[in-house]
C-alpha cells in the first residue's frame, strides 16, 4: 500500500500521457531524420548522393543546360547517408514527417531541381557549378570576394590562378 | 425494418473502422511501429475510434507492411480477397510502395501497387508512430466516402 499511494498520486497529478496528435501538435525531436531537402544552389553535381543512396532515390536526369535533381521520398528511408557525404551542404535531413498521402499523389512526391551549368568567367568554356559551401572549405583563408571570382572559373582556369607554372605571371 | 438495420450499421460503423495488418515480408520494423500505435498509451489509435482485430474477416482497414516478397505474395492476395468489400487499404513504410532498400531484388514481387489497390501510403523506413496516426486519419477520411 506504501509503495502504491504515492504512484498513484503522481500519475493523478501528471495528467494523460497520450500526446494530442492528431488532435495538437506532435512532438517532434529537433534531430529527428525525416524529409530530405536539396538547396540547388549549393550543389557542384559531383553525383556522390546519387551514388551512396542504400534506396536508389536520388536520380540525375540530363538536360540540355544541366542536370535535373530528382529524389523520391516514396523510396528514401531516412538513412542521412546522403546529407553525411555532400562535402557542398547540398542535402539536409529535416525533421518534417508530414509525408503520408494519397495514392494519386504518390509520384509527385518528388523533390526536383534543374542544377545548371556556367560558363567559365575566364576561358568562356561550360563547367559545372562551383558552389560557396564547397569553395570555402577547399580555400580556406581567402577572402569572399576571390572565392567569389574563383569559383566563377572552370577547374583549369582556376589551376592556373591559384598555382601559376613557372615563369607564369600570378 | 429490415431496410433500416444495414443503414444504421453504415452509419455506426463510419465512426468505428477495424484496424487489420498484412505482413508481406517486412523487417519488423513498420510492424513494431504499427503496435506502437496501438498499445502504447504516448500514441494510442484507438482515440480515433478504430480498433485492431485478428481476423480479415472483421477488417476494415487493412494495413500492409513489407516489400511483397516473391515467397509470400500468393499468401498475401489471398488473405486479402478475404476482407470484405468495402475497405481502405493503407502502405505502410517505403517497402511497399517502392520496395524501399529491397528495389529490384530478385526475391521482391512487389511494388504493392502492381497487385492491391491502395489508398493511403506513409512513406517512412519506418514511418514514426505519429506518421502511422495520420495516415491511418487519412484511411478513416477515405472509408468514410466508401461506406
Ligand atoms: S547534392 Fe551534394 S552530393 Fe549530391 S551531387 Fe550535389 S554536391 Fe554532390
Ligand atoms: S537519406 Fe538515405 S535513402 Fe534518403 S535520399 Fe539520402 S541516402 Fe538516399
Ligand atoms: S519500410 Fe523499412 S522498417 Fe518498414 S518493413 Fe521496410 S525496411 Fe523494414
Amino acid at each position: 500500500m506504501s509503495f502504491f499511494l504515492p504512484v498513484l498520486l503522481r500519475n493523478l497529478l501528471k495528467g494523460p500521457s497520450t500526446e494530442a496528435f492528431p488532435f495538437g501538435e506532435a512532438i517532434t525531436p529537433k534531430k529527428l531524420r525525416a524529409r530530405i531537402s536539396f538547396d540547388p544552389d549549393s550543389c557542384a553535381l559531383c553525383r556522390v548522393c546519387a551514388r551512396i543512396c542504400p534506396a536508389g532515390a536520388i536520380q540525375f536526369e540530363k538536360k540540355p543546360d544541366g542536370l535535373e535533381f530528382n529524389l523520391w521520398h516514396n523510396a528514401c528511408v531516412f538513412c542521412g547517408l546522403c546529407a553525411l557525404y555532400c562535402e557542398s551542404e547540398g542535402l539536409h535531413s529535416t525533421n518534417d514527417w508530414h509525408l503520408s498521402h494519397l495514392q494519386s499523389e504518390k509520384y509527385d512526391l518528388v523533390e526536383r531541381a534543374t542544377v545548371k551549368f556556367q560558363k567559365c568567367t575566364k576561358c568562356g568554356k561550360q563547367k559545372m557549378p562551383a558552389p560557396l559551401p564547397l569553395m570555402a572549405k577547399l580555400y580556406p583563408g581567402l577572402p569572399a570576394d576571390e572565392i567569389e571570382r574563383l569559383r566563377a572559373m572552370c577547374p583549369q582556369c582556376r589551376k592556373a590562378e591559384t598555382a601559376p607554372a613557372e615563369g607564369e605571371p600570378s | 425494418m429490415n431496410a433500416q438495420i444495414p443503414s444504421l450499421l453504415s452509419r455506426l460503423s463510419t465512426k468505428s473502422p477495424w484496424l487489420y495488418r498484412i505482413n508481406a515480408g517486412s523487417c519488423n520494423g513498420c510492424d513494431v511501429e504499427l503496435a506502437t500505435t496501438a498499445i502504447i498509451p504516448r500514441y494510442d489509435v484507438e482515440r480515433l475510434g478504430c480498433q485492431y482485430c485478428g481476423s480479415p474477416k472483421h477488417a476494415d482497414i487493412v494495413l500492409i507492411t513489407g516489400p511483397l516478397t516473391v515467397r509470400v505474395k500468393d499468401k498475401v492476395l489471398r488473405l486479402y480477397q478475404e476482407i470484405p468489400d468495402p475497405k481502405v487499404t493503407v502502405a505502410v513504410g517505403v517497402c511497399p510502395i517502392s520496395g524501399g532498400v529491397f528495389r529490384d531484388s530478385y526475391a521482391i514481387a512487389g511494388p504493392l501497387d502492381q497487385y492491391i489497390p491502395i489508398d493511403v501510403n506513409v512513406p517512412g523506413c519506418p514511418p514514426r508512430p505519429q506518421a502511422i496516426i495520420e495516415g491511418i486519419a487519412k484511411a478513416i477520411a477515405v472509408w468514410q466516402t466508401r461506406i
